[in-house]
């Protein structure tokens, strides 16, 4: 019986490691000659039932066999460490159909099992499969491929002949071998996905990777549509987040996001809101312009930022990822998708906070969607950006006399963050803030409470600070006194709400600790193995 | 007054029957449909007369009629029917049809399809009342056994029936003076290639004491049937042309094979190069028993037959079909 853990996770892709004995692992994402591996796999003929039977036949002629463990969409529980998706080669042609029972396999299979998908990794859809969470593979599709005398890229299959343009210099190219060079550019594409993991961009390899097959984009279409494949993505990441594409829109952490703004996020102040231009340097206030608003603004307003893909950014969220890590291709033309999405969430924003004044300090698109959304929710906004030019000292005059009123007050990026991050409204006056921004401590009187991670933009609360927080704990089992890291099957029960990445509390008998996150609370709840959280600081009782 | 009425379809050809090489005549007759009605392949199960006995009496007399006005007695020596299901099942075929079938191929040899269960010393010898006018195998009953294994059959068809209920039937059958022609399916649901082309090779060997004929069908997809469904979405391809091929070269007994639907997607196929070549050549097989034909298309130098050979080696029930 093998052993199945994730060491890093991507959203629902992982590096794993799969224990076959003392001696042997593999590490996964893999290509593996699964028969010799796993030699059970010889001994199931007459076995087929085709991912689209029904209910009747399923219960009549499925057999999950031994390990690697067969899954079917009809699956309504499955177990074990190694699980093939049996006769997976028949349905990822069909996207919708792939992400549907995908979905409904990831809800019901073990998360610290390897899935294994047969007969289907080529170069050309390696990423798609490990970014829909697949982590075995076996050599049948590309060596099927060598004797349909195909020459398999990344880029697609071809004809032999493409061996001989140059296109690539494998030791199967050198020597003619189109096997070898089938099996190698498999080999490769799926070492390529793993750093892409590694860097928590596999999102963007994917929609690079995605482009010349119809049946990948649809797929990654339908996996945006369906929840069930954001419930595995972190709070946030310490990586760059490339909008490149028309799908970086629709990526579930901008949903998850603008929901926390909206829904966990107050603003300080609701008298006077300013809604600013992004900026290209992130966090945007050490940009130039950022810092020629804020000084004319002079905290006389709430100073949020209305920005493709993202829609509304508070000044006090700007580090949160993907706020402070976004690059988005600028040409001045918001098209209309993009507009009608950053439409909705500056609606929702609207009217979720109203205020008494809101300023618009914005041009070009992001000002038509200003106007398209304070319409649609009875708000009346004040332009002082009249010349499509908000740095321009006409624009800045018109900002600064708008504020003349009003009154000055600071912003507390803590304040905010703790809501986004925790939910938690907290009464932040008297703490003292102390560094260089973003790399900041924390401290009511002499103690230090949080920590920022200028990486991710999160609050990391020392001991002390959790007593500010309710959420986010981590109960050990009785009698379970954790070394070190917790591990997944050591933890009795946690908040529903915790994800990879965040900040948790972890409490047992006579037992206290401060740690991240190293995977969602679905999966801690389900998992017998792994790291569940790293531990920061211990607090013996 | 019954008027005629045109068969589901009829026509002319050449079949071998007990070694000798006869002008044939084949009608498919609408009838009051099949009472098992479950096979996964079967679109004859969408063909039923769902009318009143006396009524459908008439519908399939007028069917009979029909073949009467459209086909002289001196163009065909052997008549072969195939209803919707079992010519001898009375519910499907009123006794009153089975008579004026017996009457319209009076003195010529018949070939009538029927399921094992309503092959009785009863049935038989009705039809032989009217059919038998001394000529030599007056009767044979065609029964689609498809395959040997009785697991098989019920997975992968789910037909109802067994290999000993076949036996039976080819008791009775021969007990009577009637002939007995097996069908066998290659390909059905849910196999492999190579598990389906050893099933056909098995299911030849099994069958050869109890038939005096067998015919292979290679699975092809019809409309509206569980076959289709599972086709479409990707779960199933036909048999590769070069699987029968093999079959039919290495068999002991002559078997017959008419490979409907050649070639195309829908029917057993290759690449869509040599197909053409080998459906010839099996149909030829099939009328001469002259295995010099298959040796001949069995070296055509094309490339899918490294695909099929591949696929032979590397299919398995949990990643098949590995092409389409």
């Amino acid at each position: 019986m093998s052993l199945f853990d994730a060491r890093k996770r991507d959203g629902n892709a992982r590096i794993g490691n799969l224990k076959l004995s003392d001696e042997e692992n593999i590490s996964t994402p893999a290509v593996i000659d699964t028969e010799s591996v796993f030699p059970s796999l010889k001994e199931r003929g007459f076995s087929n039932l085709p991912p689209s039977a029904g209910k009747a036949e399923f219960e009549k002629y499925f057999t999950a066999g031994e390990e690697p463990t067969a899954v079917h969409p009809q699956n309504e529980s499955v177990e074990g460490s190694v699980l093939l998706f049996s006769n997976w080669n028949t349905v990822i042609s069909d996207a919708r159909r792939h992400a549907e029972y995908m979905e409904k396999l990831l809800a019901v299979c073990p998360p610290d099992a390897a899935r294994y998908a047969p007969a289907c990794g080529l170069p050309s859809n390696a990423a798609s499969l490990i970014y829909l969470g697949f982590d075995l593979f076996d050599y049948t599709a590309v060596d099927l491929a060598a004797v349909q005398k195909k020459f398999c890229t990344p880029e697609g299959e071809f004809d032999a002949s493409y061996m001989e343009k140059g296109i690539c210099d494998c030791q199967g190219c050198k020597a003619g071998d189109l096997k070898l060079h089938n099996r190698l550019a498999l080999e490769k594409e799926i070492a390529l996905a793993r750093v892409w993991i590694e860097r928590g961009q596999l999102r963007e390899f994917m929609e690079m990777r995605c482009r010349l097959h119809a049946e990948q984009v649809s797929l990654l279409r339908h996996v945006d549509r369906r929840p069930g494949f954001a419930k595995n993505l972190p709070v946030v990441r310490s990586s760059r987040f490339f909008a490149n594409s028309s799908e970086s829109m629709t990526r579930a952490e901008i949903a998850f996001f603008e929901d926390r703004v909206i829904n966990r996020f107050v603003p300080g102040r609701t008298d006077v809101c300013v809604l600013l231009p992004c900026a290209a340097r992130k966090p945007y206030s050490l940009s130039r312009s950022h810092q020629m608003f804020t000084r004319v603004v002079d905290g006389r307003a709430h100073e949020v930022i209305v920005t493709s893909p993202l829609g509304v950014v508070p000044r006090e969220l700007e580090l949160i990822y993907p706020a402070g890590h976004y690059d988005v291709p600028v040409t001045g033309y918001w098209d209309r998708e993009e507009s009608a999405i950053l439409v909705e969430y500056l609606a929702a924003y609207l009217t979720k906070h109203r205020y008494d004044r809101v300023i618009c300090h914005l041009e070009g698109g992001a000002k038509e969607v200003a106007k398209t959304a304070a319409q649609a929710v009875g708000v009346e906004l004040e332009f002082t950006c009249n010349d499509d030019k908000p740095l321009s000292q006409e624009s800045l005059r018109a900002l600064n006399n708008a504020l003349r009123e009003s009154r000055k007050r600071r912003t507390d990026p803590i304040r905010g963050t703790l809501l986004w991050q925790f939910g938690e409204l907290v009464d932040t006056k008297g703490w003292l803030t102390k560094g260089r921004y973003p790399n900041q401590k924390i401290y009511e009187k002499k103690t230090q409470i949080f920590s920022i991670d200028p990486e991710t933009g999160l609050l990391r609360p020392t001991h002390e600070g959790w007593k500010y927080i309710n959420g986010y704990r981590v109960w050990i089992s009785d009698g379970f006194v954790p070394q070190g890291d917790i591990l997944a099957p050591g933890i009795a029960d946690c908040d529903p709400n915790i994800r990879e990445g965040d900040e948790v509390f972890v409490g047992g008998e006579g037992y206290q600790a401060t740690g991240k996150t190293t995977m969602g609370s679905d999966e801690m709840k389900r998992a017998n193995r792994g790291i569940a959280v790293r531990v920061r600081k211990t607090n013996r009782k | 007054m019954t008027e005629p009425r045109k068969p589901l379809a009829s026509w002319k050809g050449q079949d071998r029957y007990f070694g000798e090489v006869l002008s044939s005549l084949t009608g498919i007759f609408l009838s009051g449909g099949c009472s098992w009605n479950r096979c996964r392949m079967c679109g004859y199960k969408n063909d039923r007369d769902t009318c009143a006995k006396d009524e459908l009496i008439d519908h399939m007399k007028g069917q009979i009629l029909w073949m009467q006005e459209n086909y002289a007695p001196d163009e065909y020596q052997l008549g072969k029917i195939f209803t919707s299901g079992s010519v001898f099942d009375q519910n499907e075929v009123p006794l009153e049809v089975l008579d004026a079938f017996g009457e319209f191929f009076a003195g010529k040899p018949l070939i009538a399809e029927s399921r094992s269960e309503y092959i009785t010393e009863n049935a038989l010898a009705r039809l032989l009342k009217s059919l038998d006018k001394g000529q030599a195998h007056p009767l044979t009953v065609a029964i689609g056994l498809e395959t040997t294994n009785d697991s098989i059959r019920e997975k992968s068809i789910d037909k109802g029936n067994t290999f000993a209920d076949f036996i039976k039937a080819a008791e009775t059958a021969h007990n009577a003076g009637v002939g007995v022609k097996a069908y066998l399916m290659m390909k059905p649901l849910f196999l492999t290639e190579k598990e389906a082309l050893e099933d056909m090779e098995t299911s030849i060997r099994e069958v050869a004491p109890y038939a005096d004929m067998i015919s292979m069908n290679l699975c092809t997809i019809q409309g509206r049937t569980e076959l289709e469904h599972y086709w479409q979405k990707g779960g199933f391809r036909p048999p590769y042309l070069w699987s029968a091929l093999k079959v039919l070269r290495e068999a002991d007994v002559p078997v017959a094979c008419d490979p409907v639907g050649g070639g195309f997607k829908r029917g057993p196929h290759n690449c869509g190069t040599c197909d053409k070549e080998i459906v010839a050549a099996i149909n030829e097989y099939s009328l001469t028993a002259d295995k010099g034909v298959l040796d001949d298309v069995w070296e055509i130098p094309c490339a899918c037959k490294k695909e099929w050979e591949y696929v032979l080696a590397n299919e398995r029930s949990w990643n098949m079909p590995l092409t389409q």
